[in-house]
């Protein structure tokens, strides 16, 4: 049995240097616990320090001291810590307290081929301080007293004394220290559904200073997302607001992406033109981040050649963005429908999902293309979102100008089920306004008459 | 004792090639550049075509009368990704630009009045790395807002059109190209041609305007005949002349 013992060190703003290695995080030991689990699935959390037992994934990993180098160095941990190591927990654990706050040598700034000094001269489990054993601590003045320091000291009583005077539990804890006895643990594992609060240090009163609690929450979200190799599809963040405001006490904001994602920044981002939109009613005390929705990710596959990357975001945070702040109904992209109205050909629907932009983009429309040019008339680029009605004067319909009629009539006549439309429509010049579509609504057979002038529209524009 | 010669350096502007720029000259082509479709106008342009990664600012009297025919030929050939329009003047529609080669599925719309957000949708798109062209109405854009979009554009190698009124003609702009571009006037050959003036490029003034013979190909030859008078009475006959035409194409 080997076991590893796991700190993070405190926050960066309490520390002077901080590190590129430390990230925001809003539970720091759960994250790093997560993190662990890829080296060993023995992971437990004992105070406030993390013991791995590692003995079994040894030889994987080739060899204890490449394991250590591993967790410290090559495996970027998702928060600095400072670690120890011992034949038991308990033993790792204390050695653990005993060290100092120190961090690692930086392995940017270490020179080349000097390895960290793994093999840190180590105390002797006997003179451990009595105070790096917990069952030992109610018990440390007395001890004292007694001339006893270390554990060596206090294994070197007589047993039957010890278990009268502090309980069975310090002699549990001291065989369980020296391995006389089985250490058994609840095991970590990752939750199912990730869920996690956060005290905000003081209240908030505007919505979008919540993001600055929400990115804890999401980097906490990115650790645990990393160890299940999933990506996040819908999260809810939630709000607990102050109580004494005659107001809701719970607010909550559903985001939502079309692609599972990793993507703290992209998520960020999206939150944020979410909270900008919010106005709280009361001041804020706790932020609460729960999945939703997630997917398992495929591994990216790196390109052969190195050219082919393009940088930039994709087209599905770009229409999440676009939808995000500006409102779906205004990131519009366009559906062909099969009628016969000009009005009616083509449907601009809120673009959700990138997927159909790339398709149509990928498809080849060679073929589709010389079918559409020898298809008869005429049709504009621009579309008028109603049609415009004309003036007429002698007959001659006027748009800036009278109109000189080109081409024409081509004459449809659909949708007799429903609103009918029986129209001429005509290419027509303008010299102020060029080439326009406009088109002349023939009378229906019941309102046919003798006298009656038809009414004008302009329809498109050939731009 | 050493004896040096010292020859007269003769050096002629020819041998030094393409490292000096006369200003007589073209410039040449500092990147990518997406041919216009044009031939007319393409031999007036640096490297023979729309510069990929700089702004084209395309000036215009009234917003919404000839982007589509100047540059539907670029937007067909630029490879592949979406087209995203911001702030169009109009609804595009969708079977006329499919008839002249450009897929409508391709088009990205974003329809935004404020100008703010409107510049703000033209950076998004232009640092999305899908996105083939952006096409920007931004009438009220002031110059270092231009010179922003102008960075985003040369950063993420786009082809990027910013269509802006005619009184703009006179202010600066970062703009790598720039051009009124009007419909020729009436009784001039080509009817319904396009006037383009090139007010900026990288290479000597042009003085004068280019007409473009830009028109959808089987309306020209419509308007062609009815030139000549043949279809002079087209509205009281009816269908007859757009059958005819169709057999004829």
């Amino acid at each position: 049995m080997h076991w590893v013992a796991l700190q993070p060190l405190p926050e960066p703003d309490q520390r002077p240097h901080s590190g590129p290695l430390a990230t925001e995080l809003s539970d720091a030991l759960a994250a790093l616990g997560w993190w662990a689990l890829q080296f060993t699935p023995k992971v437990t959390r004992i105070e406030e320090a993390l013991a791995l037992e590692v003995s079994a994934s040894e030889r994987l990993w080739g060899g204890r001291e490449r394991l250590l180098r591993h967790i410290i160095e090559s495996n970027k941990p998702v928060a600095s810590v400072k670690y120890a190591q011992g034949a038991t927990s308990l033993i790792a654990i204390a050695r653990l307290q005993m060290t100092g706050f120190e961090t690692w040598p930086n392995p940017s700034t270490r020179p080349e081929g000097n390895p960290l000094p793994l093999q840190r001269p180590v105390t002797a489990p006997d003179a451990l301080p009595l105070s790096a054993l917990a069952a030992a601590r109610p018990h440390l003045a007395t001890l004292e007293r007694m001339g006893c320091t270390c554990w060596g000291q206090l294994r070197a009583l007589p047993r039957g004394g010890v278990a009268r005077r502090f309980g069975a539990s310090v002699l549990e804890a001291l065989d369980q220290a020296y391995g006389h006895r089985p250490e058994l643990y609840p095991w970590l594992v990752l939750p199912e559904v990730f869920e996690a609060t956060l005290e905000l240090s003081a209240q908030v009163e505007s919505a979008p200073a919540l993001l600055f609690g929400a990115r804890r929450l999401l980097n906490q979200l990115r650790a645990w997302l990393q160890m299940r190799q999933a990506g996040v599809l819908a999260f809810e963040l939630g709000w607990t607001m102050d109580a004494r405001r005659d107001t809701a006490t719970q607010g909550a904001l559903v985001v939502r992406t079309a692609q599972p994602t990793l993507d703290t920044a992209h998520l960020q981002r999206l939150l944020g033109e979410h909270l900008a939109r919010l106005t709280l009613p009361a001041p804020v005390q706790y932020l609460h981040l729960r999945t939703l929705d997630t997917q398992g990710m495929d591994g990216e596959s790196a390109s052969l050649l190195p050219d082919e990357q393009r940088p930039g975001d994709s087209l599905h945070q770009l229409l999440e963005r676009l939808s995000a702040r500006l409102g779906s109904q205004h990131v519009l992209q366009m559906q062909a429908r099969a009628d016969h109205r000009p009005e009616q050909m083509q449907q601009w629907k809120p673009a959700s999902s990138a997927a159909q932009l790339i398709a149509a983009c990928a498809s080849r429309t060679g073929a589709r293309d010389e079918k559409n040019q020898k298809e008869n008339g005429f049709y504009p680029t621009w579309l008028l979102a109603s049609p415009l009605k004309l003036v007429v004067r002698q007959q001659r319909p006027l748009y800036q100008g009278p109109l000189t009629l080109l081409a024409g009539p081509q004459r449809l006549e659909a949708a007799w089920w429903g609103d009918c439309a029986l129209r001429d429509y005509f290419v027509a010049r303008s010299q102020q306004a060029g080439l326009l579509w406009i088109y002349c609504e023939r009378p229906g057979r019941t309102q046919q008459g003798p006298d009656r002038v038809p009414d004008w529209y302009l329809h498109g524009i050939f731009a | 004792m050493v004896v040096m010669v010292f020859r007269p350096l003769v050096v002629s502007l020819d041998e030094v090639g393409s490292a000096v720029w006369r200003a007589s000259e073209l410039g040449g082509a500092v990147g990518a550049t997406v041919g216009t479709g044009h031939p007319a106008l393409d031999a007036q342009l640096p490297g023979g075509g729309w510069p990929v990664g700089a702004i084209c600012e395309i000036l215009q009297v009234q917003s919404g009368q000839h982007e589509w025919r100047l540059l539907l030929p670029a937007l067909t050939r630029v490879a592949a990704g979406p087209v995203v329009l911001v702030g169009a003047p109009r609804v595009p529609f969708g079977p006329g630009l499919v008839r002249q080669g450009l897929d409508a599925r391709r088009l990205l719309w974003v329809n935004i009045d404020a100008s703010p957000a409107r510049l703000w949708a033209t950076e998004q798109a232009l640092r999305c790395a899908e996105v083939g062209a952006v096409l920007a109405w931004l009438p009220q854009v002031r110059v270092e807002q231009l010179r922003r979009l102008q960075i985003a554009a040369s950063a993420h190698h786009k082809l990027l059109f910013v269509m802006r009124p005619a009184q703009a003609q006179g202010d600066s702009s970062p703009a790598v190209l720039r051009m009124l571009v009007a419909s020729c006037p009436a009784g001039e050959a080509p009817s319904d041609a396009l006037q383009v003036q090139l007010l900026k490029r990288r290479g000597p003034p042009l003085a004068q305007a280019l007409t473009l013979p830009a028109c959808q190909a089987r309306l020209s030859a419509l308007l062609a005949l009815s030139s000549h008078g043949r279809l002079a009475h087209a509205n009281r006959e009816g269908a007859d002349a757009l059958g005819r035409l169709a057999t004829a194409a």
